[in-house]
Formats: structure tokens, sequence, C-alpha cells
């Protein structure tokens, strides 16, 4: 064995790299990721370099960090391969090359005479180890007979399954660190847009938020059709826990936004004066139309949630139209009639502050933004192989710990009519349990008929 | 019967459980401990109907907010408490894991913690919820079984070393035992309920299995921590003082991943 293997067989040497991974990803929470340059800047001062030069604000993706988890599953796979050998030998040779003087050293034995015939206690032995589920061989030669009985065997690889385990999900991880693709693909309703690296399409045929009594969002559903040379091959409704998966890539519900840069307002104008006069506009922002009593309207503007800034200007606190207002121009024949905002929550504003010109009363009746759908995109090669690490690593854990191996060696001599009884045994797991088990056998065979 | 009354119930059933444990323990009398473990599964029926009415009333999964979490969280070292009772016949943890029940249901019923129900946002409408909350916060409170034999084993050990009498409940041997039976328990659900279905949940939720979000990091130290005192333990024969040591760590660790990192460092997993 080379210095090199025998260094990492050591469990000492996976337990410090255990501690130092586990320091070092502690660090990894206390340092906040994958920030700006700024952030750290602003946050740490001149020790900012330092630490990105460390490496400390990508962490998790260092090279260092996964120098760690390189040598780690070095380490993981000469432990359980060096553990591997004499285990195997175990479960595919069952030990019958046994002597009564080792029976005797094993941590459970037990020796006594039977005033009876070797055959009638072999017979005994195999009928009550049977009764306990064991798998047995024998071995009569001319000193005796040997009875080598085990059961539960899978048991003692619980730990190399685990271990296998994590193997598979460290593999996963790198597959899907190299492997992977993901993108943010914004769909308005009825667009298709082309997904990268695939050669198929996905088109949102309708997106709804719906909402809970008291107002607070319920989901998002997206209904996608996947499209192949403009054929429709199927159609979801996606949402929040229940992505679309299409040949290897999943499409996720992951956020919405309103456009508001065409937004179509209504907008009622009335002529105030002898026979009231009252008509209502239908425009797109940054449309002009004019009126067939040669008044011309322009939308210049609007905003969903209006707020005058610092600098006093105006301004939209966020997407959501809590306080829409549109800007609108009116003129006629070059002379203008009215210049301002309209608010959609209040309507007498723009009669309450004429401005230059009362001439007309606007209201903004009506407005739509057009909503779209975030879709996140993911293709994951790493993802299976994490599923198969998860589910072996569950196996695994369930043998070692509850899928106890118990072995139990007989050895048979008799003399004179006399049979003497030399038996041991051996539990990796839950001892109490099989010193129990292995009482009640002896028991039985002592048991005078 | 409301969620209202019988979560208080319940709170009061523990504390009087909680002392007649203690009283046992001082008086060596065991019929009071049996007494005290009657009086807790009173407790846990009422506490459990308290969930199931919470169940019924927000229509899903009671371990939504930290006040429904704390209180699953109880509820969960009560179920293990019974449990380890029922298999083992040892009394005499069980008045010190009282204690942390008491500590979880009193900070649930703080006015720290609001208790009004909220519908759930888009992100937890999963029956992952169910499975991921659930099973962990069981393993967890395995690890707190494990904590509290490992505190005892330290005690019990030192007052052996200065050769006093030690009751035989407070066997180090059997404390010792204990633990690494707690262990054996608590690690498969945690890794079970905390990684795998962690997972799985976040792959389907987030949009990728793993993101190293600092509540994902701390359940892998958690899990580390738990691995260490395993391999110490089976591989290289550590025993006693050094593995209660490890254990102790554990839980705390598990404890951080629980409250810590929600309070002291910012990420994605913010529900509770």
């Amino acid at each position: 064995m080379s210095p090199v293997v025998r260094f990492f067989t050591s469990v000492k040497v996976a337990i410090t790299l255990i501690i130092i991974i586990a320091i070092a990803s502690i660090i990894g929470t206390l340092i906040p990721q994958g920030r700006s340059h700024q952030e750290y800047l602003l946050h740490y001062g001149q020790l900012a370099y330092l630490l990105e030069k460390l490496q400390l604000t990508r962490l998790y993706h260092s090279f260092w960090y996964l120098a760690l988890l390189f040598l780690f599953s070095l380490n993981l796979i000469i432990c359980t391969v060096v553990r591997l050998r004499p285990k195997l030998k175990r479960a595919l040779r069952p030990f019958l090359d046994f002597k009564a003087s080792d029976l005797m050293a094993l941590h459970f034995h037990h020796q006594f005479n039977l005033n009876l015939p070797l055959a009638s206690v072999q017979q005994r032995a195999k009928e009550i180890l049977k009764d306990h589920h064991y798998h047995f061989l024998e071995k009569n030669d001319a000193k005796g007979v040997k009875i080598a009985a085990r059961k539960r065997i899978l048991g003692i690889f619980g730990s190399d399954i685990v271990h296998l385990a994590i193997l598979i999900i460290l593999a996963g991880g790198l597959l899907s660190g190299l492997g992977s693709f993901r993108t943010d693909l914004a769909l308005h309703q009825k667009q298709i847009a082309a997904v990268p690296q695939a050669d198929f399409s996905l088109r949102l045929d309708s997106f709804e938020t719906e909402f809970y009594p008291n107002g607070q969002v319920k989901d998002w559903k997206s209904t996608l059709t996947v499209l192949e040379k403009d054929k429709e091959i199927l159609s979801k409704t996606i949402e929040v826990n229940h992505p679309l998966n299409y040949r290897g890539f999943m499409f996720y519900q992951s956020a919405y936004g309103w456009d508001w840069d065409q937004a179509s307002l209504e907008i009622l104008i009335k002529q105030p004066g002898g026979q009231a006069e009252e008509k209502v506009v239908k425009i797109k922002v940054g449309e002009k139309m004019v009126l067939e009593n040669g008044i011309e309207i322009e939308a210049l503007r609007f905003l969903p949630d209006f707020v005058l800034d610092e600098n006093r200007q105006p301004s939209t606190r966020s997407l959501e139209p809590n306080n829409p207002a549109a800007l609108v121009k009116i003129t006629r024949s070059g002379e203008s009639l009215f210049s301002g905002w309209l608010f959609g929550r209040f309507p007498d504003f723009s009669s309450l502050h004429p401005g230059k010109s009362s001439a007309l009363n606007l209201e903004l009746k009506g407005y739509a933004g057009s909503q779209y759908s975030v879709i996140h995109v993911a293709r994951d090669p790493g993802t299976r192989l994490i599923w198969v690490g998860c589910f072996l690593i569950m196996l695994g854990l369930g043998l070692a710990f509850y899928w106890p191996t118990y072995e139990i060696r007989i050895w048979l001599q008799e003399e004179l009519g006399k049979t003497t009884i030399v038996a041991g045994g051996l539990a990796n797991k839950n001892r109490e349990n099989f010193a129990k088990e292995l009482e009640t056998i002896i028991s039985f065979l002592r048991k005078k008929k | 019967m409301k969620e209202a009354t019988l979560f208080p119930l319940a709170f009061i059933v523990y504390i009087i459980s909680a002392i007649l444990y203690f009283a046992s323990n001082f008086t060596r009398r065991d019929k009071l401990a049996i007494f005290a473990s009657r009086l807790a599964l009173f407790g846990f029926l009422a506490h459990s109907l308290a969930l199931i009415l919470r169940t019924i009333e927000t229509s899903h999964a009671p371990f939504t907010n930290m006040y429904e979490s704390l209180s699953f969280f109880a509820w969960s070292t009560v179920l293990a408490l019974l449990i380890i009772e029922k298999k083992f016949r040892i009394y005499r943890l069980s008045a010190y894991l009282m204690l942390i029940v008491i500590a979880l249901v009193a900070l649930a019923s703080s006015p720290l913690m609001p208790k009004e129900a909220t519908p759930l946002v888009p992100a937890l409408q999963s029956y992952w919820l169910w499975l991921h909350v659930s099973v962990t916060l069981l393993g967890e409170a395995f690890f707190a079984i494990a904590f509290i034999a490992s505190i005892l084993y330290l005690f019990a050990e030192r007052k052996q070393k200065q050769s006093e009498q030690v009751s035989l409940a407070l066997n180090p041997e059997k404390l010792d035992s204990l633990s690494y039976r707690a262990v054996a328990i608590g690690f498969p659900l945690f890794t079970l309920g905390g990684l795998v279905f962690g997972m799985v949940w976040a792959n389907v939720a987030w949009g990728s299995y793993w993101s190293w979000d600092p509540k994902e990091v701390w359940s892998l130290i958690t899990w580390f921590v738990f691995a260490l005192y395993l391999h110490t333990r089976l591989v290289m024969g550590w025993k006693g003082r050094r593995s209660a040591l490890i254990a102790i760590v554990g839980f705390l660790a598990a404890l951080f991943t629980y409250f810590g990192v929600n309070y002291l460092i910012s990420g994605l997993h913010s529900y509770a």
C-alpha cells in the first residue's frame, strides 16, 4: 500500500476533513455570499479585497472548498474500499474453518455437554436456527460437526452503502455545477419563446394571480404549451411547487411582473357648460388621437403607483397598480386645453386642480397593463444522481441501524454418546438483543427431552 | 374545545408532570414517575388535539410560522420522550426533557410569537411541507434526548469519579448507550426529513435541490456533527465523555439551524 493511500485509509483523516469542511461551511454562512463588490466594500471596507482574494465571498464554489470536497471524496472512496474487502469475504465465503477455541474467544460464547448423540443435537440446532430465520452451512468431518449460521448479512454493508450514496450525491453536485443550465424567461400572454439550448418553444397561454379573500396572493398560475416545430405537444398549468418537466427541462413559476409601458387607458372627457357632453376615449400610452370635434388627446405617460420622488419628480413606488396615474395632454388647434396627471383613485383631482384650463373635466376610468409571467428554466443533469444518492443513503442508514447482522457458529463433538457443544456469536449492532436470542437458542439446545 | 383552550391546558399539564418527575427523581419513588408519565401522555393527547384543531381551522399543516413550529417541536419532543420511556423503561431523563418542552411551549405562548393563522404563501403550498417539517423536527426531538442523556452522563461520570454512590437509573453506561440509541433514531429521521425531503422540496419549489442557503448549510453542519459522533464511536471506539460532548454540540447545532439561522442570518428559508 502506498503511503498516500495509507494516509487516506485513516478515519482520523476523514474526521479532520469533516471538521475543516464544517468550519469552512460555517464561515460561508457568516459572510453573505455572492454579493457585488460595492456591497462588500460598503460592509467590510478594505477587508473586502482580502475576502474576495481568499474567495470567501463565493466560498462554496471556491477552488479551495472544492479541493476539500475532493480530498473528502478520495478519503471516502479509499476508506470504503479498504473496509469493503474483508466484509465481502465475510459475506460471500461463510467461515467454516474454525476451532472450538476460536469460538470461546468471541464476545458471546457458551460451552456445555449433553447426554445425547451428536446427530440429534445437530438436528435440534438446525431446527432452532431455522425458527430464528438463520441461514446456515454445515461441515461434517472426522472431528465433529461445524455449523455456521447467520442472518441479515446485508446489515454489514449499511455504512458502505451510505458512503457510496454520499459519493453519488457529490458526483451529482459536480455534474450540476458543470453541466446545468438555468435562465429566466419573461413571457407575455400568447407570447412564444424558444427555450434556449433546446429545440422546442414555449407559449404562455394564460397567466393569472389567485387571491385569498383577505387580498393576500394565493398562487400564480401559468398555462404553458410546449411547441415543437409549431406543433403543440402538451399543455400544462404550472404554479409554485408544481413545475413542468419536459425532456430534461424543468419550468418553474418563479415570478411575474407588470409591463406598463404600453398601458391601454380609458379616459372620460366631460365638457362642462350648456349641454354636458361625455365621451370615453380609449388610448394607449404614447398614442395621439384626434377626436371629431377637433380635440387632440395625447397619453404621455402612465405610472401604476404614483409618487413624487425626492426631487419632486413623478415616479412609481412599485409595479403594482396601487395609485394609477396617467399624464395626459389635450389641445385644440394648437391651444392647450389640459395638461396634467389624472389619478384613477382620485377622479376629482383634475377638476379640483384645474391647472391652466378648466375647459374640460377628465377622469381616468380604466387602465390595463400587460402582465407577464417569469418562468425559471432549469436543465440540471445532476438531479437524477442526487435522487439515486438520496434513496441509497436512506437504504444504507436503514441497514446500518436497523438490520443488525447476527452470526452464530456451533461446533459439536461426540464422545461416548455424549456431545460437547461450543457456540459463539457475533453481532455488529444491537448486542443486547442478540445476547437474548443466543440465550434462547442455547437453552433450547440444552432442554431435556 | 378550541385550540386556544387545549394548548394552555397541555402547557399546565406538562408543568405538573415535570414537577412530579423531579419529585420522583429526588425522592427516588418510581410510582411518582409513572404517574408523571401518565400526565405527560394526557398533556400530549390534549396537545395533539390542539394541533388537529389548528390544522382544521387553518386548513394547512400546523407548522408554518414560528408559533406553530415551536408547538409542533414541543409535541415531537414529548412523543420522543414517551417512546424512549416505553422502549427503555427509563424515567430519570424525563424531568429534564420536560424542561425543554416547557421552554418551547412557553416561547410559543409568549407575545413575541404572533399566533394568528395566516393563509399559506404560494411557496409553502405543498405536501412536502408536512413531510419535511414533521420528520425533521421528530429527528431533532431525538437529538434532544441524546443531548439530555449526554449532559446527565457528564454529571453521573463526575459523581462516579468522586466515588459517590450512583443510583442505578443514572448509571453512566446506561446513559451513554441511551444517547447512542437516541442518535440512532434521530440521525436517519433527520437525514430523511431535513436533507432528503428538504432537497426534493427545494427542487420543486425553488428550482434547485441545493442553493447553499444558510439554513441548508447549517443542517448539513448538524449532520456532519452527528456523522462525527457515529464515526468516532463506531470506528474509533470513543465512548462516554467525548461522545457525550459531540452529542451536545450536535443538538446545539440543530437548535441553531432551527432558530439561530432565522434570527441571525438572512436567507431564502425565511418561513420558520
